[in-house]
């Protein structure tokens, strides 16, 4: 990720910044990383585990699940360069691996590894005092009573979860002990599944009641810059968590916003990350009577998905630019103050397990005033799964207006319009 | 820039440009006459034209005196129009894409026609696996522009007219993350 300063990497003669952006075969996000380096005038260098080797400019095969492997090979045939990037969720670790190899500030690899597991993440905050729900971590090997154990040690409801997916997946309220047991067996199967180890523990904690949002930073310099806050106004009490409905900017006090960013800089650096992209998500915890913002996960990137396309930044730059700019250490613009457009997005869900065979009534959704875009990301033909076991939203419908309010009924009345067919 | 000009590249700015910079694309103001505005579409603006209507509906609600709503990529027609037929630079690009691309992009079920070619803008568009797949940008910007720019010097830019969002048998798919 970074590489602060303007000198450029010994050998090389002064020229335009070179970046390696190492592109996971399944992401949203390679067309916007190679949009945002071709505006800026960057020089290219890609790392991919899907990318054919064409003979153009160098792309350079990797494996994320051998990140020692992949990184001497990176190392050996990419060349110098000023700064390494992981354009999502699969690349982050090869890509801290990489930057230490070539002794390019980054994020440490434990770091990064602390923020791709929920139970690390629970313990490095509990250590460092961050809010957050109560929880037990229960071991793989434990009997099923652990999980009972643990449900009642953090109190009902809870939520248990995996700490290795994402997306919301892995992810089930339980109301009582067998409930808690039952979604525990379910877990394991979206694990096996998922060919996830066998190994890998379970997260048992506190259900927080309460609104949720997103915070999506830069860190830098121990702070965050914030790029962006959503609310999330439809996000269910269980016992699935689809994240569906991100208005953009927030409507909370800005006193009880002001706590969340502080609370995220100190979830972001009890991890131990020192830079880049950080998404955020927490509760507001309001039981006691006053709010308090709880974390909830955090991650090491940006905005999942094709969420960022609800963002606007200052003359016309993309959050990949924001990035990138970062990433290269050259100075990010501020986003504020003046309150941006309100926004939003609305991820559509996969509302059962089948084939997708349409989505009906897009022209209509569409024309639903302030509507900026609609896209469905699944082919049709494709099967799909719910959450738990997917991973993966039928698509995206984005939406600008006066306010946010008038954001959101744009969003729901579009989506009402849609029908979704799946056999 | 007339006021209504600004008007519409304020309303561009507003509620256009953010997506389709998202998408691989970039939008400008062409021309404006008569009520009728040619916006000019850069970088991969096969992501942006299905997108056309709307557009249009977006900067006419935005701007009352404009008419209609022509999309144009650099050096071709309007958007949709007939590919052009033949040509030096096309039949050269055909080439250089049947012996050295579509060999490769066959192991991805993937393959790259040539859409047409004008004022050395040559159009591409990506079938099969190729079609929908997350990593096709990846292999535009990093393996095919490179290599028709060292094979064809007389190559002024590419474009990828493919419309991602409808292919069916993409070969990489995106995930949410």
């Amino acid at each position: 990720m970074t590489r602060a300063g303007t000198s450029m990497a010994p050998g090389r003669s002064a020229a335009a910044p070179r970046v390696l952006l190492l592109v996971p075969a399944r992401t949203y996000r390679a067309a916007g990383f190679l949009l945002a380096a071709a505006r800026m005038g960057l020089d290219l260098v890609v790392g991919s585990d899907g990318a054919l080797p064409l003979g153009g400019r160098p792309v350079i095969p990797v494996s994320p699940g051998d990140p020692d492997r992949s990184a001497r090979r990176i190392v050996a045939r990419s060349g110098p360069v000023d700064a390494v990037v992981a354009a999502d969720t699969p690349m982050l670790v090869l890509a801290a691996a990489v930057a230490a190899r070539m002794g390019l500030p980054h994020n440490p690899v434990e770091a990064v590894l602390n923020a791709g597991d929920k139970s690390r993440q629970r313990q490095r905050w509990a250590a460092a005092g961050v809010d957050q729900p109560g929880f037990e971590i229960v071991p793989a090997v434990a009997p099923e009573g652990r999980i009972r154990d643990a449900a009642e040690a953090v109190g009902f409801p809870c939520v248990v979860k995996a700490v290795s997916l994402s997306a919301s997946q892995g992810i089930l309220r339980a109301d009582d002990p067998a409930a808690a047991v039952a979604a525990a067996r379910r877990i394991r199967q979206v694990l096996d599944a998922a060919r996830r180890s066998r190994h890998e523990p379970l997260l048992v904690e506190e259900y927080l009641p309460g609104p949720e949002l997103s915070i999506d930073a830069l860190l830098a310099g121990g702070g965050l810059a914030v790029t962006a806050v959503f609310d999330k106004p439809q996000t269910p009490d269980g016992p699935t968590f689809e994240e569906t409905l991100l208005v953009t900017p927030s409507r909370l006090p800005a006193p009880v916003l002001a706590a969340a960013v502080r609370t995220a800089g100190q979830a972001a650096r009890a991890l131990g990350l020192t830079g880049g992209p950080v998404h955020a998500e927490l509760r507001i915890d309001d039981r006691a009577g006053r709010p308090r913002p709880a974390m909830l996960e955090l991650a090491a990137r940006c905005i999942g998905g094709l969420c960022s396309r609800a963002l606007r930044f200052p003359g016309g730059q993309i959050l990949e630019e924001l990035v990138l700019a970062s990433a290269l250490g050259q100075p990010v613009p501020a986003i504020g103050p003046e309150p941006a457009r309100p926004s939003g997005v609305f991820m559509l869900p996969v509302p059962r397990p089948g084939v997708l065979r349409a989505v009906e009534g897009r022209a209509d959704a569409a024309a639903v005033p302030g509507i900026t875009g609609l896209t469905i990301a699944i082919p049709v033909g494709q099967r799909v799964l719910p959450l738990p076991d997917g991973d993966r939203y039928l698509g995206f419908i984005f939406a600008e207006a006066g306010t946010g309010q008038e954001v959101e009924q744009a969003l729901l009345a579009a989506r009402d319009r849609l029908r979704v067919v799946i056999k | 820039m007339t006021d209504l000009t600004a008007e519409v590249t304020a309303a561009l700015a507003r509620s256009v440009v953010p997506s389709v910079i998202a998408r691989g694309a970039a939008v400008r103001v062409a021309d404006l006459r008569d009520g009728i505005v040619t916006l000019e579409v850069t970088g991969s603006p096969g992501a942006v034209f299905p997108l056309a209507s709307r557009i249009e509906a977006l900067i006419r609600a935005a701007v009352p005196g404009i008419t209609a709503v022509r999309l144009v990529t650099p050096g071709a027609g309007p958007a949709g129009s007939p590919p052009e037929a033949g040509g030096d630079l096309a039949e050269a690009a055909r080439r250089v894409l049947d012996t050295e691309v579509n060999p490769a992009v066959a192991a991805h079920r993937g393959h790259v026609t040539v859409a047409g070619a004008a004022d050395g803008w040559i159009r591409i568009r990506l079938e099969g696996g190729c079609q929908g797949c997350s990593l096709a940008e990846v292999t535009i910007r990093q393996g095919i522009e490179p290599l028709l720019r060292a094979r064809l010097p007389a190559m002024a830019g590419l474009i990828d007219v493919t419309d991602h969002e409808t292919g069916t048998d993409p070969f990489f798919s995106p995930e949410k993350r």
